[in-house]
């Protein structure tokens, strides 16, 4: 491994100098630095919103950086889009894959690159089928490459993408490609992550490979060196030989931690009433029973990394998915399992990532939005009644501080925080109970994070109990009264963080992970 | 000795070639989706086989099954291929009734003195083609979605074919042409073997060319092949013109079947060839089903419209039957992890 990594510092395949990437908002990258040996095992960490996608997709030509120079073997070059980058041997595998899934596994290996195994204008299946059997002989996968890819394991997919991506680079004449793998092991079930490994260690052999993944355990075992990323910044990088757990996380998390940032001193107790009580709720296949609840103006956070079946509970609560066990009750009354207006009837509000395709109607105006959950208070002789409607809207929108020029604006038009706000006001003109709220600030400004940060603190006071999962740590930290941390599917723990006592997030973090 | 025990081996041989051969057919009939229409197909003759006490399956009515399915089958070989892209093309009828009138005043007819001959088959092709090309180009450019941009070309090209012509019959008078097109070879109507032919150089062109790889991969995730390099519009553009061009070819054989070309000679055209692409077992999410599902699914319509004409079936029941095998069929095939909602 030694050797490995003294023949990388010599010869850099690729080298991103300087890359800054701003988005309206928010600068995702801050002139940050990366180096990809030959045959590296190049481990890359960091929060979620830390800037890592972004980088990669700079990598690949799918984002171009505002500024910074990208340069291969040694020359500059610039990445219009994805066919660039697998001309220049930079190819990803993607978390969601990108395979057709009606194609068969040879159809896909080849696909928009058949040119070869073409004779006038027909292409030979024979010879097709021949390539592929060779090429997955080469990374020792062994299924029938005439399967759809549909009907094949997300193991056998990702290795699937990883021959298509190494015959790309041959054929472009590259003979040490840079291989970025995006998660890899999250679908994955033991066994097959450590087949995984063993494969890319072989693979190293003929190219470079970047790893990306939140398990620091399996990056530390496996890679030559780490780049942590922190807010769009390098914080440092260092070989894994020398690295522990406990120094990356640390940097991962980062010290800068503002106490008032969360409006901490404005954090309420929990009240005496119970409002969302859970017993053994469980779905097979992606959480195991588990029991909690929810106090009155309680904030709960609920901690994990992707896969550990946070967002499967919160569809449960909501109703969008039906449980196998347990029950779910709210002030006392039991909820109907898998009815998404059953939950809405007994007051659970659900405020999803997704707000553009499933939070807001962005193509209605800002009063119907915020009208939709309660039209049938809004009668007036069994018909809506116009007046009723503006006043119920104006009132919500003065409440929550919505900044629109007037309640007949698209939502389309507003800004992001301004979209939560609204996606929050028409919970509240329902007389919510219970907010679950999946990663309310994502994609908003510091403002705007800001005064949502508040709208949360004031519902509390209210006595609105909040379930909340958000896009860091600190923010779950800060929010939060109490904090689930779930892993693998299973309730792990249950953490206090009441003002003035609250974790250290290293301490989660190693729950976590 | 040695030649009987040659013998003997080679029978071993071919006993273990035969479950082999059989086992391959199996495997290819699954790969191609074409098992459930088959066993469909299989067990609506022998309904009708029994029902009609055998007359079903009298050469004639054979006969008369496979020139009825000849035309269809054409039809949505070329539908289908906008099905496989993820949209669908809904301009057959106006492209067939603007290719009839073309096809009586060019051919030997009653009223002028024209008479193109075989020529009428290009210029029949090239319509279909011209109509192609603006759906496509509807579609992509404009980003209409296909359903619209085709249904309104359709009610053009009608409106076109209703201001030539205004509803007039027109005779086609080329003898020839009318014999060659309602003739047979060993007892097999020639309009059926020429649809045997454009089903197969179709399912060649789908199987084993980078085309027809584009159209499938576009189909099945039109994200992931534009990533990966398709030029998507190009290839829907392309799509779309060969089924104008089979439209066209579709309806100048049905113009010449008949003798008879009118403005109205789409209408009722549209619905038997959604049914078929869908029978045969064409997703209309897309990327599932090739040109021997359209044809096989054409195939099957028709024989139980026929036998359901031998069974003398109320004619409005008939309809019926055949709106809920067009439901029934779309709902067995559609892949519903596709669709977020269904509009």
């Amino acid at each position: 491994m030694n050797d490995t990594s003294s023949r990388a510092s010599q010869e850099p395949v690729l080298a991103l100098r300087q890359i800054t990437k701003e988005f309206p908002g928010v600068v995702a990258l801050d002139r940050v630095d990366l180096t990809i040996g030959r045959n590296e095992l190049l481990g890359l960490v960091g929060e979620n919103g830390a800037g890592k996608s972004v980088l990669m997709k700079i990598m690949i030509g799918l984002i171009q950086p505002d500024g910074g120079t990208i340069k291969l073997h040694g020359e500059q070059i610039t990445l219009k889009n994805s066919s660039d980058a697998i001309r220049s041997g930079i190819g990803m595998v993607f978390q969601e894959g990108s395979l057709v899934p009606n194609l068969s596994v040879m159809e896909n290996l080849f696909l928009c690159n058949e040119a070869g195994f073409r004779k006038l204008g027909i292409l030979s299946l024979r010879s097709m089928r021949a390539a592929a059997r060779e090429l997955l002989a080469q990374i020792k996968l062994h299924i029938d490459v005439d399967l759809p890819v549909a009907e094949i394991g997300p193991a056998e997919r990702q290795m699937v993408e990883i021959a298509r991506l190494l015959w790309l680079s041959k054929l472009y004449g590259h003979d040490n490609p840079v291989l970025i793998m995006d998660e890899p092991t999250t679908v994955l079930a033991d066994k097959e992550r450590e087949t995984l490994f063993s494969i890319l260690q072989d693979i190293r052999n003929r190219a470079s490979i970047v790893l990306i993944s939140h398990r620091l355990q399996e990056i530390v075992e496996n890679c030559s060196r780490i780049v942590v990323l922190k807010d769009g910044k390098n914080v440092t990088e260092m070989p894994a030989s020398e690295s522990r757990l406990l120094k990356i996380e640390q940097l991962m998390v980062g010290h800068s931690f503002s106490a008032d940032r969360f409006h901490e001193d404005e954090q309420r107790t929990r009240g005496e009433k119970e409002i969302l009580r859970v017993e053994n709720l469980g779905k097979a296949g992606w959480f195991q029973p588990l029991s909690f609840t929810v106090g009155e103006g309680e904030i709960v956070g609920l901690i994990g990394l992707v896969g550990s079946g946070k967002e499967e509970v919160c569809k449960c609560l909501a109703g969008l998915e039906r449980a196998d066990s347990g029950s779910i009750s709210l002030d006392g009354k039991k909820l109907p399992s898998g009815s998404p207006s059953g939950a809405v009837r007994a007051g659970i509000g659900h405020i999803p990532i997704d707000r553009r395709s499933e939070g807001l109607a962005l193509m209605m105006n800002v009063a119907d939005n915020v009208n939709l959950l309660v039209l049938n208070r809004l009668k007036a002789g069994g018909l809506l009644s116009p007046v009723r409607e503006r006043k119920n809207a104006h009132h919500w929108v003065s409440e929550c501080q919505i900044k629109t020029p007037s309640i007949a604006t698209l939502c389309a038009n507003l800004s992001g925080g301004n979209q939560q706000k609204t996606v929050i006001s028409k919970w509240l003109s329902s007389r919510v109970r219970l907010l679950i709220l999946d990663h309310p600030t994502r994609g908003v400004d510091v403002g705007a994070k800001d005064e949502i940060y508040k709208l949360m603190r004031r519902l509390a006071k209210e006595g609105i109990g909040m379930l909340v999962m958000c896009d860091t740590l600190e923010e779950d930290i800060g929010l939060a009264n109490r904090m689930l941390i779930m892993k693998d599917g299973r309730l792990v723990e249950e953490i206090d963080s009441s003002p003035k006592k609250k974790p250290d997030p290293k301490d989660i973090i190693s729950l976590i992970v | 000795m040695t030649t009987v025990s040659d013998r003997l081996s080679r029978l071993a041989s071919i006993r273990e070639w035969i479950p082999a051969a059989l086992a391959a057919v199996g495997v290819w009939l699954r790969r191609t989706g074409t098992v459930a229409q088959i066993l469909t197909l299989v067990a609506l003759v022998g309904v009708f086989a029994i029902g009609t006490k055998g007359k079903y399956l009298s050469p004639a009515n054979i006969q008369t099954i496979l020139s009825l399915a000849a035309i269809p089958a054409i039809l949505a070989i070329g539908l289908h291929l906008t099905v496989v892209l993820g949209g669908i093309d809904l301009s057959v009828q106006g492209v067939a009734s603007l290719v009839a009138i073309f096809v009586g005043l060019l051919m030997k007819n009653q009223y002028n003195s024209n008479d193109v001959g075989l020529w009428i088959i290009p210029i029949s092709l090239g319509i279909g083609g011209v109509a192609g090309v603006i759906n496509g180009v509807l579609n992509t450019r404009l980003r209409i979605p296909s359903f619209i941009a085709t249904l309104g070309m359709s009610w053009v090209l009608y409106g076109m074919a209703v201001y030539i012509n205004r509803a007039v019959n027109i005779q086609i008078l080329d003898e020839r042409i009318f014999k060659a097109i309602n003739g047979m070879v060993f007892g097999i109507p020639n309009i059926a073997i020429l649809a045997v032919i454009v089903a197969i150089i179709m399912q060649f062109i789908q199987d084993r060319t980078q085309f027809g790889r584009y159209l499938y991969a576009i189909g099945g995730d039109e994200a992931v092949a534009q990533q990966g390099g398709v030029k998507v519009e190009k290839i829907k553009i392309i799509v779309f013109t060969i089924a104008g061009i089979i439209y066209g070819l579709g309806a100048a054989l049905l113009a010449c079947r008949l003798g008879v070309a009118t403005s109205r000679m789409g209408n009722g055209l549209l619905f038997p060839t959604i049914t078929a692409v869908a029978v045969g077992g064409v997703a209309l999410t897309g990327g599932l089903g090739g040109a021997k599902n359209a044809a096989l699914g054409a195939l099957i319509v028709t024989s139980l419209n026929d036998g359901m004409v031998l069974m003398h079936v109320n004619p409005y029941a008939q309809q019926a039957v055949n709106g809920v095998v067009l439901i029934a069929a779309v709902a067995l095939t559609l892949d519903r992890k596709k669709l977020g909602f269904v509009k």
